[in-house]
């Protein structure tokens, strides 16, 4: 039941797919669609004294990651795992993600963002660019997306990259906080997923594979430099600007928070390949699950963790970033994220049951 | 074979799912007249507090019944006839079997206050989807809501009308909160964070009667101590019963006393006939005894089809294990709680600065209940050593194995050994 009172009934409405909520969407999209392909906000920046659009964007995607921050913050102040998290995922936004690279602008630096790897961010990766670049920007990005993200993954255990570092994740898991129930948990979307996530994944590979190419053998073939260019055009728009901006954040307020990060980004189909074959877990206390499904319903990875948790089984998800969000809501305490044989799992005997 | 289960609750439904993971064969029936599909009731609060829609207390995707073939009715049943094996609906239909199984669960249960009878609206318990339906109504035109019963309905029941920024009275017979399973200690803490919420939760105080208006709407409730409480709402969550009253006029009714009788296979006194959920009333330890909850109605839907499907079944409860959440406090329990056994000797240890707690109790040199408040426990391994027979000072030592805080969120457990150590010595 909603609560009485207006105000109460548009926390609703703009939460659970209302008028409000549509109407928030349309702008969204619209604010992605003219950011991307018009000069609107080119210009906006310019009469505003920024030298870019993009310093703009950065400057209202940090602010609504420090807003929605500080309200997850004080939502969430019991839970020491979720201030730590909040705190850094704040922290990375602000520094990495939009103080530093406006700063090595400033020193006429290359613009440069720590805190995005290889194959979120193609650019600081692919010889074109990454070369042009002094020697230890080019060595933080090799060793940083080839060996830091997964080794780190399979130590820290869950996918830390995309719940306490990545900006998409942290938009999610500040401002979207309020929205992130909306994540459809059929087992159709989780079908969909594992489709769509990994085939973006493969284009993103190969195209990685032929700008490569291009850049070794493009003069000697003409053809393949102008196939890679159109193909590296078309993923710019389609999956960068269409999919991650248009469809990941434009539709936050119908179709929860994390579309992109579930169902595109090919960082994420990696990782998830990682924690598949790593130690992470979502360990599930046993018999006390209640089947209320407030862990499915606030799980933003649309992961039905009460399907796991009502059959007595602990489980690894590949979608799973490690939000501990399922774990909060639990009300009987059932879930804990952990790193599998880090302590001894009971086996005690519940039912007992005599076969004479 | 044709399996009939009434009630699709947790205890019909885990039934139905095992039989049919037994028998790809089988006919299997539901029959319930609450809901379509089966809904999870520990989770109404939730759908009353706009935290989930109906849609999401579903613990199952509605079409793993279609896929399971499981085939569901919704009626209600007014009749059974064990000697022609059939049942009779409110609709006239009759539904036939071979195998019967009785999940019919629970009802609030309904004092007898003087005033009661003659309240027309206004009135409710929060057990069913019906009472969710009423309270959310009756929550719409009111101000002051009086909730009476000192348990986990109760204390839910005063959540959600606090959401709804109800002022609520929490009337409570016993001296303190939930005697049943709460220590004065612990209840002291529970009871100052439900004070903190602005609830008015008065211990000791038994209803003696209630006043309606002309319009027939709850309008006042007297104590026996002499307050008297104005209302527009009265939520009664007092306990539950075994919904069985019906079953007394039934053409073959089973034996019954406080819920149906069952053996340790959960056979009814009728033949081809099985009980098992809130519902059964079996023999343990000498006594009856009805469960009524979640992981024991569970449990016994398993094992009551297994024990359909022809295996031999002897059920006995193992160690008792709970937990509960008083707004944002939550409890872990395992063993003999409440009451400490004759003879028995308590550790407590309330946590500085946290409405934290630890209670560990020992007879006879073995563990033999734990009950923890305000942090998360993994009471499998309580359990563990509570059969295994451990000692106090081994289950202080080992604490921490059974921690299940979150990251960076556990409670320190320094000052509860430390503390051991001088209470020990003290002997
Ligand atoms: C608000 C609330 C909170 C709770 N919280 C907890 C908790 O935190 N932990 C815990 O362990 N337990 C809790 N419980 C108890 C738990 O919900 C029950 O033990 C459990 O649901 C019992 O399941 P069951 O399958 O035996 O019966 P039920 O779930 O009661 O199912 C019985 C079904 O049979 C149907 N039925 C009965 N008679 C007929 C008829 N004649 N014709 C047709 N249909 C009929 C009923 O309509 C009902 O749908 C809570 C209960 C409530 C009400
Ligand atoms: S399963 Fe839990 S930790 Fe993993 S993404 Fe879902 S809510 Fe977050
Ligand atoms: S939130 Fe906890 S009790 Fe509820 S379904 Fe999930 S694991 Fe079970």
């Amino acid at each position: 039941m909603v609560r009485q009172g207006k105000a109460a009934w548009l926390a609703h409405d703009l939460t659970h797919r209302g008028v409000t909520a549509w109407l928030l969407t349309g702008l969204l999209v619209a604010f992605y669609l003219l950011l991307y392909s018009t000069e609107v906000f080119a210009r906006a920046a310019r009469a505003i004294g920024l030298d870019s659009r993009w310093t703009l964007y950065g400057i209202l995607y940090s602010l609504a990651i420090l807003a929605g921050g500080v309200y997850v913050l004080r939502k969430y102040r019991h839970n020491r795992y979720q201030v730590v998290r909040t705190a850094v995922v704040m922290f990375v936004q602000v520094v990495f993600a939009f103080l530093v690279p406006e700063i090595l602008k400033f020193f006429h630096q290359p613009e440069y963002y720590f805190s995005y790897f290889w194959p979120l961010k193609l650019d600081d990766f692919v010889p074109g660019t990454i070369f042009r670049l002094p020697l230890a920007y080019v060595l933080y990005s090799f060793i940083g997306s080839l060996l830091l993200v997964p080794l780190l993954g399979t130590l820290v255990g869950k996918r830390w990259y995309c719940s306490w570092v990545c900006g998409c994740g942290g938009l999610a898991n500040t401002a979207g906080d309020p929205l992130r129930h909306l994540t459809s948990k059929s087992s159709a979307a989780w079908k969909f997923e594992k489709v769509s996530i990994h085939v973006v994944l493969a284009i993103c590979l190969l195209l990685t594979a032929l700008l490569f190419l291009a850049w070794g053998w493009g003069a000697r073939a003409p053809e393949l430099a102008r196939f890679t260019h159109a193909f590296e055009t078309a993923y710019a728009f389609l999956v960068v600007a269409m999919l991650s901006g248009v469809v990941g954040a434009g539709l936050y307020p119908v179709g929860g928070t994390r579309i992109w990060c579930r169902n595109f980004c090919p960082m994420a189909a990696l990782l998830g390949l990682v924690q598949k074959a790593g130690r992470f877990r979502i360990a599930v206390k046993r018999n006390m699950c209640i089947s209320c499904g407030l862990c499915s319903k606030y799980c933003e990875m649309g992961i039905d963790v009460r399907a796991y948790a009502q059959a007595n089984s602990s489980f690894t998800r590949a979608a799973c970033v490690g939000c501990g969000l399922c774990a909060e809501v639990c009300p009987r305490g059932v879930l804990r994220l952990e790193n599998a044989r880090s302590r001894p799992a009971p086996e005690p005997a519940l039912v007992r049951i005599s076969t004479v | 074979m044709r399996y009939l289960i009434l009630g699709n609750g947790v205890a019909g439904t885990t039934a139905a799912l095992t039989l049919r993971a037994a028998d790809l064969e089988a006919e299997i029936t539901m029959v319930s007249a609450e809901s379509d599909y089966f809904f999870s009731r520990t989770a109404l609060m939730y759908a009353f507090m706009d935290r989930m829609s109906l849609r999401d207390l579903e613990p199952y995707e509605r079409r793993v019944f279609a896929k399971q073939k499981i085939r569901l009715v919704r009626d209600t049943v007014v009749d059974l006839d064990a000697t022609r094996r059939a049942l009779s609906l409110a609709s006239g239909q009759t539904l036939a079997y071979d195998r019967l199984l009785l999940a019919v669960g629970s009802l609030g249960a309904r004092p007898d206050w003087p005033g009661l009878e003659s309240v027309r609206e206004g009135v409710s318990h929060f057990v069913t989807l019906a009472d969710l339906d009423r309270c959310e109504h009756l929550a719409r035109a009111t101000r002051e809501a009086v909730v009476v019963g000192g348990g986990l309905i109760g204390v839910e029941l005063v959540e959600c009308l606090v959401f709804h920024r109800k002022k609520v009275t929490f009337l409570v017979r016993s001296p303190w909160y939930w005697p049943g399973a709460l220590a004065r200690e612990e209840s002291e803490i529970v009871s100052s964070h439900i004070r903190r919420h602005g609830v008015d939760l008065h211990g000791s105080e038994e209803v003696a009667g209630v006043q309606s208006d002309p319009g027939g709407r709850i309008r006042v409730v007297r104590t026996k101590s002499g307050a008297e409480f104005p209302c527009q709402m009265l939520g009664i969550a007092i306990g539950v019963v075994p919904a069985v009253a019906w079953l007394q006029q039934v053409k073959t009714p089973p034996r019954m006393g406080r819920g149906i009788l069952v053996s340790p296979a959960f056979e009814t006194s009728l033949e081809n006939v099985w009980a098992a959920g809130d519902c059964a009333e079996f023999q343990h330890d000498g006594r009856p005894t009805v469960e009524q909850l979640w992981y024991s109605a569970k449990r016994q839907g398993e094992l009551a089809a297994r024990a359909m499907l022809g295996n031999p079944i002897h059920y006995a409860p193992p160690i008792f294990f709970n937990s509960a959440k008083f707004f944002e406090i939550e409890y872990t329990s395992a063993g003999a709680v409440g009451e400490p056994p004759a003879g028995a000797r308590t550790f407590f240890f309330p946590f500085p600065g946290r409405e934290a707690s630890a209670r560990i109790v020992e007879q006879a040199g073995a563990v033999v209940g734990l009950n923890m408040l305000g942090s998360r426990w993994d009471h499998a391994l309580f359990e563990r050593w509570i059969a295994e027979r451990r000692g106090l000072s081994y289950v202080v030592e080992h604490l921490a194995e059974a921690q299940f805080d979150v990251e960076f969120g556990r409670v320190d457990l320094a000052p509860l050994r430390s503390y051991y150590r001088e209470w020990s010595g003290r002997g």
